[in-house]
């Protein structure tokens, strides 16, 4: 790159705006690829195909940029042909600060100085979608690495701004084949403070567009962007450095040779393969703990086939879960199957047959019944003869009933009973028996569509989405925990051996992701759970796609960090007044063994108001002792060792400090908050170990750095137009956020707030730092005994659950697909490796995948999550999560196979993205523009019935209930008066909450109580379990002479109804009539009656179910009371949102 | 004071127990002592001298060896050698009483990390002057610290590679004389052929000239 300014258009980079480009794409950063206009999203491909055909304009530079936003813009233009949009871009460009993901920022995302540990500045492992390698940007020297992510750059802005050709001239450098499955998306990340303007040079041009009434109709594109993929690790490739493993250099050799492998089939994988779902080992007991001879003590050097042997300690995180991918990819490969998509865009109409609908499904592929007779091997390896055959038939091998149900037409406007009798399980992925029993369960690993599209264009033409949902560090009720000096990975990919690899014979494996062929180390021809040697496809890790490894010290860079705790508590008078204190020294007093730890835990406490106080715990003092600073402008830590102090040593000194603390500030006069040095002097604290910074605030800090002024304006909060703030105010709390990450501290926010705090820029501290955000609006010990009591339940799960330390987490996927977006709460290192400096049972996480190349030879996609983490008994261990689904080739195989839940919770997190990115509306528009193009999708192509009205397949039946149900939650609301700080949580909490929650959330699940029949009742420990049927949220199915539950997630809502039979309010609630209903009532009383046990044992069943206790409001059927339950009625009409039919009538207009 | 404590098994350089201190003021980056800390203990063997101090640069590390456990003590190199080997001396009575029975039985890696806060503690009462413990522990420990060897540690550290070095070296040889040998064998047979061709061809033109000039 010859001239670094011009590529970086206009980017003096300063660290608010993340140079790595795929360094910090979390929260706002990350939603270019949903940014494109309509025209770039499903319409795509005829346009594209301008793309390579763009004049190269003159230009005194060669560029060699990868393509960048801007070359997107330019697209976005050509396709427009309006030349004073050029003027409108290059505004935007020269607004905005963005980095263009060269690879400068390649050298500075991967060696990223938040790697505390890292001594090598190591080349970020390249990423898994090769073809970018082909492009000719790679070649030049890594950029001298700045050190800090938002450390002063080198490289600012050339004093002219570049002519817009310049930037269109940057596609016609792009290899053609690149324009199409591999087509830019650009790693741009935007800076959230500026939601009104995009970074995006297609949107922001989009907005023109619309304002000048020129595309007014595609206002608001899908949120899922298909045609432009380009994987989101453009940057962390280039320069062949020197990978610290030592593998990169034989990468190419062993690659080719897996490809030839891969067409020498060998059966004996099938065959070895049969019987093992049948031989599974007996898992009910909880851990089956697994440890190998122990005569394989060689391990250490040895064990280095897991992380290379050239070097015997890697060097930083990325090394260490082992994501270094070899340098080279064989080029050739992607070349001939980059044009494959594009090649088959044109997906010359389905088979006749295939239109017929579901009942000639069967017919259509008559060789699907041998083909489910002949004995399958779900392990057999894709060879050219035979991938044709089973990716044509692999969808329809499983249940073909199923199917046919998942389906069958509905027409939405005659169907009136969409939901199912009981909660919506996740759709089956159609696999064999086999490989469905060992798969990965649902609630932890999900994916959009269960069945895996072929290529790009068949995504495209589905309208839906893909991507994955994890939940990886669910508390688990069974896990296999594997200890073995050798923990069996691929060379190439580093993929942990897992159920659904092929042995080809005794000796030797085959990847799963990569194809390549490994040999079975020695340690794993033994199978401590027979006994017996020479059964490798027995071992555990065969038999379950959940497992944990305990890891060797090659994947520790220090010795397993202690559990350290740091309660940092807002102690001014607005905390006083709100009272929190008391109840939460108390819980912690209550929990205090119950701290996840062991006798090294660490903990410490920080108070502040306007100065920081420290607490001197050191044993053997006779009281805590406090020590001020009252010097916030430069914090220092007034002594090193007695703050943070071991637990088990100190305890009465912890005990006697959280006794007294509620009355030593009773009198406290002081308002000022100084949030922002406390936050400093913690991370100060904490640095030497890492560990959990909890924050309690109050207020709106106004003190020191970080201080943040009100910008909610009350009187839009009910505004139509435009909801503004939603992003950071201040980059503080980011940067703080990420030097903790660096340090593996992460940090919790409790937020407890009657008035505005700035929610937006506060999250910010636990959004990078992988923390989780609690927010009680208008909070107070006695005017609020709801908020109190669901503050309680929370910190106490909140301190008794689980938590790993210094994690990192990565997941792969089959060669072919790549993963552009993340969602959720973590700060993403290297490409595709999410640093968690802290990780809770609680937090969810989801990605988005485009498919880069075809899938065509291979009958299963992949995908593996792996979590490596230090326990609090400081115990180094791997999660590793493993999900197998077919890949099919037919549109009614990928509709049959939705989920029509995880796509709505992608589509959630898609929309918040978009609306910090762009602006609140234009994701609302976007929602509904999702259920537009999959109906219109689904009528032009699968169901051929001619009737007119709103069609969808049975399995996404739900989707416009549950897109309306988005547009009505706060966090995507308008017209309702919502305040900024409660839609900010909910967007938080539409980042991070686990899908079943989630969905509860959005869609609350209805329940008639008062006439529950034992019909169809679970027995569950001797206990009778009822199970109601579900009811639509409608007004309409609510009577009065009933008792209704409704599960909100989070929160229960008994409604009762004035003229609710008299024995269930007896039997129940324990209250003689209707009229001597208290009015808070928050439990249900333990009566000795059967209807009451009824209610409560189906009560307790739901409640087991999430981590979270939620507490139940008996609500009267009085206007005062009711409000909350019937908000919720997502299928009515409210003040300012429309009800279910006239959504689907608002659809019905919008469809072509 | 920046220091690493680090005890592990010697069999297999498996760590069992470690403790870290990093001191913010100096920043020093630990994390190379760490990995340094790490190959040493895998290169360590029964062979290996007992009681050893290595050189670092401005660090030194003290290791002793007993009972097939080795601890590692990391410290600045002005740090006084006596008191730095009755620290180690201290928590090998310690942690030999505490865990040395399963030293040999386990195969996780920092197995005894809990012996963390004992190590701190120790170390303090070393490291802090003041402490009256120290002057007693030195005085009692009256051991010969001057016969303690002393090396560098990049050498100990190289000590392998140099071997398997000279080994690479040597096997390199043995396949550059194979090849001289069968050059030679090649050039020699070539230059008898040579000879071979000179003489007959002379003794052709002799028959001949013999045979039509002379008859």
């Amino acid at each position: 790159m010859s001239a670094p300014g011009f590529t970086h258009l206009n980017s003096s980079v300063s660290y608010g705006q993340n140079p790595t480009p795929n360094g910090c794409q979390n929260g706002p950063g990350q939603t270019y690829q949903s940014m494109h206009p309509p025209a770039g999203c499903y319409g795509a491909p005829p346009q594209q195909q301008n793309y390579p055909t763009i004049p190269a304009l003159p230009t005194s530079v060669p560029n060699k940029a990868p393509a960048t936003n801007s070359a997107h813009g330019a697209n976005y233009y050509w396709s427009n042909q309006q030349q004073h949009h050029h003027h409108h871009q290059q505004q935007h460009h020269l607004s905005q600060h963005h980095v263009a993901p060269s690879p400068y920022n390649a050298s500075l995302s991967s060696d990223a100085p938040s790697q505390p540990y890292a001594t090598v500045p190591s080349s970020a492992p390249p990423p898994s979608n090769a073809h970018y390698n082909q492009q000719p940007l790679q070649q030049h020297p890594p950029y001298a690495p700045s050190g800090r992510y938002y450390g002063p750059q080198a490289y600012h802005a050339p004093p002219a701004p570049p002519p817009p050709e310049q930037q269109q001239q940057q596609p016609s450098l792009v290899p053609a084949p690149a324009v199409g499955p591999g087509a830019p998306i650009h790693p741009i990340v935007s800076y959230p403070s500026a939601p009104g303007s995009s970074q995006f040079g297609t949107l922001s041009s989009f907005q023109n567009a619309a304002a000048h009434g020129v595309m007014p109709t595609q206002m608001g594109a899908p949120l899922h962007q298909y045609s432009n993929p380009r994987p989101a690790s453009t940057a962390a490739v280039g320069q062949p450095g020197p990978t610290v493993n030592g593998q990169g250099s034989t990468g190419h050799k062993h690659y080719d040779q897996s490809h030839q492998a891969s067409l020498s089939y060998d059966p004996y994988g099938g065959v070895l393969h049969g019987g093992g779902g049948a031989d599974r080992p007996p898992s009910g007991t909880p851990s089956n703990s697994v440890h190998s001879s122990p005569g394989h003590h060689q391990g250490g050097d040895t064990s280095s086939s897991s992380t290379g042997s050239a070097s015997p300690v890697p060097n930083n995180y990325d090394n260490l879960e082992g994501g270094s991918y070899p340098d080279s990819m064989p080029p050739s490969d992607h070349m001939t199957n980059q044009a494959a998509p594009y090649g088959s865009y044109g997906y010359p109409g389905m088979p006749p047959a295939y239109h017929q609908g579901p009942a000639s499904l069967a017919n259509a592929s008559p060789s699907h019944e041998p083909y489910g007779q002949s004995g399958y091997q779900p392990y057999s390896q894709p060879f050219p003869s035979m991938s044709q055959l089973s990716t044509a038939l692999g969808g329809l091998s499983g249940v073909p009933e199923l199917e046919v149900e998942a389906l069958r037409p509905v027409n939405l406007l005659q169907e009136k009973n969409l939901l199912p009798p009981r909660a919506l399980e996740a759709p089956e992925p159609n696999l064999s028996p086999e490989l469905r029993k060992v798969n990965c369960s649902p609630q932890s690993f999900r994916c959009t569509l269960t069945s895996i599209p072929q290529t790009q264009a068949l995504l495209n033409k589905a309208r839906l989405p893909l991507g994955l949902l994890l939940h990886p560090f669910r508390d688990l009720q069974q896990l296999p925990v594997i200890t073995s000096n050798t923990i069996v990975r691929c060379r190439s990919c580093r993929t942990y051996i897992n159920p659904f690899v092929t042995f080809l014979d005794q000796r030797r494996w085959k990847c799963n992701l990569c194809y390549r062929v490994n040999d079975v180390p020695d340690e794993f021809m033994y199978n401590p759970v027979t006994r017996s040697y020479g059964e490798p496809h027995k071992r555990p890790e065969v038999q379950n796609a959940t497992v944990e490894f305990i890891a060797s010290s090659d994947y520790m860079l220090r010795p397993p960090q202690p559990a350290a705790y740091l309660f940092v508590l807002d102690v001014s008078h607005n905390a006083v007044e709100a009272g929190y204190l008391k109840y939460f020294s108390e819980l912690l007093i209550d929990n205090l063994d119950k701290l996840p730890g062991d006798t090294r835990t660490r903990v410490g406490f920080l108070t502040f108001d306007n100065t920081i106080h420290f607490y001197n715990l050191q044993e053997g003092l006779s009281q805590p002792q406090m020590l001020v600073v009252s010097d916030i402008d430069d914090i220092f830590i007034p002594s090193h060792d007695s703050l943070m102090v071991n637990l088990k040593e100190s305890r009465e000194l912890v005990k006697d400090l959280l006794t007294s603390l509620p009355g030593m500030f009773s009198h406290s006069k002081e308002t000022h908050s100084a949030l922002g040095p406390a936050l400093q002097a913690a991370f100060k604290l904490m640095s030497p170990t890492g560990g959990r910074v909890t924050v309690f605030q109050t207020q709106l800090p106004t003190l020191g750095a970080g201080s943040l002024q009100s910008r909610e304006d009350p009187n839009q909060r009910s505004s139509t137009k435009g909801v503004q703030h939603l992003g950071p105010a201040t980059d503080f709390y980011k940067k703080l956020a990420l030097d903790c990450s660096g340090q593996q501290i992460g940090v919790d926010l409790f937020l407890l707030s009657s008035q505005y705090s700035d929610l937006a820029s506060l999250s910010c501290i636990s959004k990078y730092s992988a923390g989780s955000v609690f927010y009680y609006p208008s909070f107070h010990h006695t005017h609020n005994p709801a908020q109190l009591e669901k503050f309680q339940r929370d910190v106490e799960r909140y301190l008794t659950r689980k938590i790993g330390f210094e994690a990192v987490m990565r997941i792969r996927c089959t060669k072919g697909l790549s993963i552009h977006t993340f969602h959720g709460n973590f700060f993403v290192r290297s490409t595709d490796l999410l640093s968690l400096a802290n990780v809770n049972p609680d937090s969810a996480f989801a990605v988005q995948m485009s498919i880069e190349d075809s899938l065509a030879d291979s009958s299963l996609a992949c995908f593996q999550a792996a979590l490596l983490y230090t326990s609090s008994k400081g115990k180094r261990r791997i999660r590793v999560h493993t999900l197998c689904l077919p890949v099919v080739s037919q549109l009614s195989d990928v509709y049959a196979g939705a989920d029509v839940q995880a796509i709505t919770c992608l589509l959630a997190d898609m929309a918040i993205d978009r609306s910090l990115t762009s602006s609140l509306s234009d994701a609302r528009d976007a929602l509904t523009n999702a259920a537009v193009y999959l109906l219109s999708a689904y009528k032009s192509n699968v169901s051929n019935l001619q009737q007119s009205g709103l069609v969808l397949p049975a399995s996404m039946r739900l989707f416009p209930v549950y897109i309306l149900a988005l547009l009505k939650q706060k966090a995507l609301r308008t017209g309702t008066s919502t305040r900024l700080d409660e839609r900010v949580f909910a967007m938080c909490e539409f980042k991070t909450q686990p899908l079943q929650q989630l969905m509860r959330m959005v869609h609350p699940d209805l329940y008639r109580l008062d006439d529950m029949s034992d019909q169809g009742a679970l027995l569950l420990n001797h206990t009778l379990v009822p199970q109601p049927h579900l009811l639509h949220l409608s007004a309409e199915r609510v009577r009065r002479d009933g008792a209704f539950l409704m599960d909100c997630g989070n929160v229960f809502y008994l409604w009762i109804g004035k003229s609710c039979s008299d024995v269930f309010i007896r039997d129940v609630l324990g209250c003689s009539s209707y009229a001597s209903i208290p009015e808070n009532m928050r439990h249900i009383p333990e009566l000795e009656t059967v209807l009451s046990e009824r209610v409560r044992a189906f009560l307790d069943w739901l409640q087991d179910k999430r981590s979270f206790c939620s507490s139940v409001h008996v609500l009267k059927d009085e206007a005062s009371a009711k409000a909350p339950f019937f908000q919720r009625l997502v299928e009515d009409r409210s003040e300012a949102a429309s009800s279910y039919p006239d959504f689907l009538e608002h659809l019905q207009q919008q469809m072509p | 004071m920046t220091s690493l404590t680090m005890i592990a098994r010697v069999t297999d350089g498996l760590p069992l127990a470690a403790s870290v201190q990093e001191d913010e003021k100096s920043g020093r980056d630990l994390q190379h002592y760490q990995s340094q800390a790490k190959q040493l203990c895998r290169k360590l063997d029964a062979q290996s001298p007992e009681r050893c101090t290595l050189e670092a640069g401005d660090m030194s590390f003290h290791y002793l060896i007993a009972q097939d456990v080795c601890y590692l003590f990391l410290c600045e190199a002005s740090f006084a050698k006596r008191s730095a080997f009755a620290y180690l001396e201290d928590l090998r009575g310690e942690f030999n009483g505490r865990y040395g029975r399963r030293v040999a039985a386990v195969t996780r890696p920092y197995s005894f990390i809990e012996f963390d806060t004992y190590i701190q503690k120790t170390k303090k009462s070393f490291v802090d002057r003041r402490a009256p413990r120290n002057f007693g522990s030195i005085n009692t420990e009256l051991q010969d610290v001057q016969r303690i060897m002393v090396a560098n540690i990049e050498e100990v550290l190289q000590r392998g590679e140099s071997l398997s070095a000279l080994d690479t070296k040597a096997s390199n040889l043995t396949s550059l004389s194979k090849k001289y040998r069968s050059d030679a064998k090649y050039l020699n047979t070539r230059s008898t052929y040579a000879k071979v061709a000179a003489v007959s061809v002379f003794l052709i033109t002799l028959i001949i000239y013999v045979r039509f000039w002379w008859l």
